[in-house]
């Protein structure tokens, strides 16, 4: 039997030498990542190839290569196939161990073949042999069987005896000679293993040596490498220092070429750096000196602040006792007040109670007293309208009556006129010239009006544009102001409600609480009236110049910035001349303010009032001294010129005309007398004449008749002549 | 402990956690918020050290004496640390591990003792920190790298070694093996078992006389001979992929008898239908076992279309003809990449069988017909399938009684095939003449790594010469290796993986 355990030995030692080394990336393997890359490898290698060959540099890739490789590379190279030398020979030399044990055990096979052949041979020889006496033997029983002699038998026996105690020695024999074969192997069996564990010593021995070789020699040819590694890296050490001080020396040639630059930049910066280093020292000496006497003043001035403030202190003191005093005085009065403060406020609470109760009253008669109030002004207002009717109506019938009169007045004074007209063309012989008298053209009641206040103007305004909203505008009614020739009642009323709105410092602030409660156009028109009384604009005329101004002053603005003075200067003279003649001059102004598109009381910012208004009341300034006399004058003159009017209606005839008059009376009665006495001589005339016709007609009978023609000389022809 | 109880300790109230709690314990107030659960006997070594009589009660307040250079009050450990300890001193009854964080886990391994019952650990540890330190504690001897670098695998690999070493049928109770079979079953790879103890006979018979023959007189006792059965160990572990099996005794020294290497017809039926269920196996050996035909048939036939079973190594036992007719069925049968007959009785017509079966085959890179009797039919034969066959890298004929037929005919196969990389030829009559031929085969050769031919009458030139070409072979192949880009060769290409001797 062969020693299994060194077997399995050898051959684990066998495995680890077959190992080969790991392949690269591989165009088999199942990965498709790592055949892509096996892939490019080659065909990299290829090209690399090729482009060698074609350079004619490939002659033979090892010379090059080692020509190529370094010293290293070759140590490498030169260690590495020692090693793979050493380690085959190594395996070859354990091994050795197994294949003679393997040719042993063949050849102990062939023999123990041979033998156990040559001893079946014998044993079957044997066999054949034994069985043969065997035989031999059972026959001669058969033929003992038949012998009836004792003696043949007993020599019989005897021989069988002899021939079986034969038999047995020669079976004994072979037996121990088989024994003793056994004891010989058995020998060889002892013999074998003592060989066998003395091939599993050597074995281990030489494995043991193999190991120590090999990793010796590993150790030595590590040391080699590492060696070869070493010079080469000296080289390359020797050859970059050389490199690397040229380098530096240059370097340094440099540096030194910059750092002497430095230096002579760095002196000059120094002496620089020291010149300034002096001025500022002198500098700093100056503010210290200064500085000091500021510190000593501050000094001086602590010691009188810390005098002050002792003395201060000590009147705190004084004061401060003092008021303790009075303290204590005031805890004492304090609680006397307290006192009265008590009582006091019993007596207010009684007060309080009796003046809810009286609150309570009054609020109730205010109440009624309210809304009778508001009865009584709605009555009023009613009142007013119908007044307003009325008047409206009278006015009417007054014009009526007025223009009847004037028609009457008119026709007598135009036949007048007539008559005067054919007196002196007919009767005197004159051109007449007819009279010119202002009051001749007149229509209607004079124009010349009466001048109203300003609030009234204002509260027909108001009241107008509260009826235009309530009237929804449909019927604009004929309005009693002559606003419209300039500015419309809207625009005039916005102007007025901005000039409400902001100039609400000139109202009272009394009246502004009063006016609270009242509505909205009442609130306004008191407002207004306010306003006015305090910019001194009372009638009319004040009103519109108001407006206008600041119509104008918006028209102003819109191309230059606004100049008050300017416009004062140009609202000096307007004024000037609007006193001398007022209806014309105001008239052309509205013309002109006509034709320019209106502005929109809309553009006139809320800020630019004030400035408007300023202006305003400094060109108003002069003429509002004028005023007064003015318009007293003009109430008593409307009157007197009614009256001149009809008494230089009766007089458009003058007295010399109607001397002339009587005279040409006189004159004509006389004329008339000639007349009449001419008329009846026309009559007497007409008569005889009527007897001359009719005698004629006779005689034209006569002459017509045929004795006529017949006549030489006919009569008619003679006839002919007078009638010419 | 009582001790410390009785004295005075009222002063400190603040001291130890744990004496504060067994006071609260023995006196029944002062409730405790610890939320340990109390139990007196765990009590650590501050609690004990401190307290030698009453009159030390004053210095306890100190935790610092500068007179007393000795005294030195430990530092009561973090709650944390207790917590561990407890929780290492009671991991058998309790064990907590996965709930804890990692770092007291980590600590908690590491003071864990290797003695604990594996049904405690089995499952519960995967720590190879600890498993390691269990195996150093039991085997002096620790080669992690055999076992996939795993210590637990090595650990329960060598403990079921050693429980089926040394279970003797009939006396040892399999339950021994059974119950730890759920605790190993997930880490055990392999099975290598190189002694399996027969039943102990009561009566040790006197064997005088024939004793010394061969095994004729163990038919009597056969039933009774039975090895421990490996079928339901091995249906239990889920992942076994290696067999290594040897039937027989080790260290028998002078109670040597034949029948304590025996292996059964019940052993081989057994292990047969075994193998043929497990089907994770890849590696299966029975070596040294004293397989015949008869025994070799039962087992290949078992393994025919195996699904996972890639070597087969039956070295060192007898099988013969027949046996090797039923390997050349298997490797056409099954995906068998390493077959290994070595020291066998196989003759020519066992190998030509194999060669018919080789001249097809696609998937064997290794056979091994070491000390066989094959001579130049057999090897004629085999020479013959090579011719064809593409994938076989490495052919051991050491032994076999080849002669120059066989060598001028493998001279030949050495000029066409491109497969094999590794030949041995040694112990062979090759002869002058037929070392010259094999040298000539080699001249055309550009992949043979490896020839072996000591001892077989060759020749020392051609020898040399030889030993010349298989130089020049390996530096190619060592520049292949270096830049595959540049030789597309299919050798190296199908046989990555190297021979498994």
């Amino acid at each position: 039997m062969n020693p299994p355990g060194s077997l399995g030995v050898l051959e684990e030692k066998e495995e680890e030498h077959l190992s080969t080394p790991i392949l690269g990336p591989s165009i088999h393997s199942d990965n498709p990542q790592e055949r892509i890359q096996a892939r490019r490898l080659r065909i990299a290698a290829r090209l690399e190839a090729r482009r060698r060959e074609a350079l004619g540099e490939y002659l033979d890739g090892k010379k090059e290569s080692e020509e190529d490789q370094s010293k290293s590379y070759k140590q490498k190279e030169e260690s590495r196939l020692k090693l793979a030398k050493l380690l085959l020979c190594g395996a070859e030399f354990v091994t050795n161990i197994q294949v003679a044990t393997d040719i042993r055990e063949i050849h102990r096979r062939v023999e123990e073949e041979e033998i156990k052949r040559q001893r079946l041979e014998k044993l079957e020889n044997e066999v054949k042999t034994s069985q043969d006496k065997f035989d031999e033997i059972t026959a001669k029983w058969e033929e003992g069987k038949q012998k009836r002699i004792p003696q043949d038998l007993w020599d019989m026996l005897n021989t069988q005896q002899v021939h079986c105690a034969g038999l047995i020695e020669d079976k004994n024999k072979l037996i121990s000679e088989l024994q003793q074969e056994l004891k010989t192997k058995d020998d060889q069996y002892v013999k074998d293993l003592k060989k066998q564990s003395d091939d599993t010593c050597l074995l281990l021995e030489r494995m043991e040596e193999q190991v120590k070789n090999v990793m010796k020699s590993f150790r030595q040819e590590l040391h080699n490498i590492e060696k070869a590694f070493e010079v080469e890296r000296q080289e390359l050490l020797t050859s970059n220092k050389k490199k690397w001080e040229r380098a530096l020396q240059a370097h340094n040639s440099k540096e030194l070429e910059y750092l002497m630059n430095r230096i002579r930049k760095v002196e000059d910066y120094e002496k620089q750096l020291n010149k300034q280093r002096i001025l500022d020292c002198e500098e700093y000496n100056m503010i210290k000196i200064k500085l000091e006497q500021d510190v000593q003043i501050l000094e001086q001035q602590l010691q009188q602040m810390k005098a002050t403030y002792q003395l201060n202190q000590e009147k705190l003191e004084y004061n401060f006792q003092v008021l303790k005093k009075r303290d204590e005085e005031s805890t004492v009065i304090k609680s006397q007040q307290k006192r009265k403060i008590n009582r006091l406020h019993d007596i207010l609470n009684n007060l309080r109670s009796k003046y809810t109760k009286q609150i309570k009253q009054f609020q109730e008669e205010n109440q009624s007293l309210t809304s009778d109030y508001k009865r009584l002004v709605v009555q009023f207002k009613e009142l007013q309208k119908a007044m307003r009717h009325f008047a409206l109506i009278d006015e009417e019938k007054f014009r009526e009556i007025w223009l009847m009169n004037e028609e009457e007045a008119k026709d007598l004074i135009s036949r007048a006129f007539d008559v005067d007209r054919i007196i002196h063309t007919h009767h005197l012989g004159l051109p007449w010239t007819a009279p010119d008298f202002w009051f001749l053209k007149n229509v209607g009641p004079i124009s010349q009006q009466q001048q109203k206040s300003a609030t009234q103007i204002l509260e027909e305004l108001l009241m107008q544009t509260e009826e235009e909203e309530t009237e929804a505008a449909a019927s604009e009614p004929e309005s009693y102001l002559d606003l419209p020739k300039q500015v419309s009642a809207k625009t005039t009323r916005k102007i007025l409600m901005l000039l409400c709105d902001e100039s609400g410092f000139l109202i009272e602030s009394k009246l502004l609480s009063l006016l609270l409660p009242l509505e909205k156009s009442e609130c306004y028109l008191l407002r207004l009236d306010a306003i006015f009384s305090a910019l001194g604009i009372e009638s009319e005329d004040d009103l519109y110049k108001l407006v206008n101004f600041f119509l104008k002053y918006q028209a102003h603005h819109s191309p230059s910035s606004q100049e008050p003075t300017s416009l004062i200067s140009a609202l000096e003279p307007a004024e000037q001349i609007d006193r001398e003649g007022e209806e014309e001059e105001s008239l052309v102004e509205g013309e002109t303010e006509e034709k320019e598109t209106p502005p929109s009381p809309r553009l006139i910012h809320p800020n630019d009032v004030l400035k408007i208004l300023e202006a305003f009341v400094m060109g108003l300034k002069k003429p509002r001294d004028f005023q007064a006399p003015v318009k007293l004058l003009k109430d008593v003159r409307n009157n007197s010129k009614d009256s001149e009017y009809w008494k230089a209606l009766t007089t458009v005839i003058p007295d010399s005309t109607q001397n002339l008059w009587d005279a040409l009376y006189m004159a004509l009665e006389k004329y008339h007398l000639v007349l009449t006495q001419r008329a009846k001589l026309l009559m007497e005339n007409n008569s005889l004449e009527q007897q001359n016709t009719e005698l004629q007609m006779l005689l034209q009978q006569y002459l017509g008749s045929k004795i006529n023609s017949e006549l030489q000389v006919p009569p008619t022809q003679v006839f002919q002549v007078p009638t010419k | 402990m009582q001790e410390t109880i009785t004295t005075p300790t009222m002063s400190a109230p603040s001291r130890s956690s744990v004496s504060t709690q067994d006071r609260s314990s023995a006196t029944g107030h002062a409730s405790s918020t610890d939320p340990q659960p109390s139990k007196p006997s765990v009590a650590p070594p501050p609690g004990k050290s401190k307290g030698p009589n009453s009159g030390a009660s004053v210095r306890r307040m100190r935790r610092i004496i500068a007179e007393d250079a000795e005294w030195s009050l430990a530092i009561v450990p973090l709650l944390r640390e207790l917590c561990i300890q407890h929780i290492v001193k009671n991991f058998q009854n309790n064990p907590i591990l996965k709930q804890l964080p990692p770092e007291d886990q980590q600590k908690v391994l590491n003071h864990l003792s290797p003695d604990l019952p594996l049904a405690v650990t089995a499952n519960l540890i995967d720590d190879e920190g600890y498993w390691s330190r269990c195996c150093m504690q039991r085997w002096p001897v620790c080669y992690v790298a055999k076992y996939g670098g795993s210590w637990k695998r090595m650990f329960f690999e060598r403990h079921l070694e050693n429980l089926l070493k040394y279970f003797i049928p009939g006396t040892t109770d399999p339950a021994v093996i059974l119950d730890l079979l759920p605790l190993c079953r997930n880490y055990v790879r392999r099975i290598h078992v190189d002694q399996f103890l027969p039943p102990v006979q009561l009566l040790p018979r006197p064997r005088s006389g024939e004793q010394s023959d061969s095994g004729s007189e163990g038919e009597m006792e056969e039933p009774a001979m039975d090895h421990y059965q490996l079928g339901d160990l091995v249906a239990g572990l889920s992942h076994l992929e290696e067999l290594d099996l040897v039937y027989g005794v080790k260290d028998c020294g002078m109670n040597f008898e034949w029948n304590l290497f025996l292996f059964t017809y019940h052993d081989c039926h057994s292990l047969a239908a075994t193998i043929k269920a497990c089907h994770t196996l890849k590696i299966f050996r029975l070596t040294r076992s004293k397989v015949d035909d008869d025994k070799a048939r039962i087992l290949i036939r078992s393994l025919l279309d195996h699904p996972a079973l890639e070597e087969l190594d039956l070295s060192h036992n007898l099988i013969g003809d027949r046996g090797g007719r039923a390997a050349a069925k298997l490797l056409s049968h099954s995906r068998l990449r390493v077959l290994n007959l070595a020291n066998n009785q196989v003759r020519a017509p066992g190998a030509q069988s194999l060669a018919h079966a080789l001249a097809h085959n696609t998937n064997l890179i290794s056979l091994n017909l070491r000390l066989n009797c094959i001579e130049d039919e057999g090897g004629q034969a085999l020479a013959h399938a090579l011719q064809t066959n593409k994938c076989l890298t490495t052919l051991h004929l050491g032994g076999n009684e080849l002669s120059e037929p066989t060598a001028t005919l493998l001279s030949q196969v050495l000029a066409i095939n491109t497969t094999l990389t590794s030949i041995n030829l040694s112990c062979n009559h090759i002869g002058l003449d037929g070392g010259k031929q094999l040298l000539e085969g080699m001249s055309d050769n550009r992949t043979l790594l490896e020839f072996d031919l000591r001892l077989s009458d060759v020749s020392q030139e051609s020898e040399y010469l030889i030993g010349q070409a298989l130089c020049a072979n390996r530096e190619a192949a060592r520049q292949r290796a270096l830049n595959p880009s540049h030789f597309m060769s299919p050798i190296t290409a199908k046989g990555p993986e190297n021979p498994v001797g």
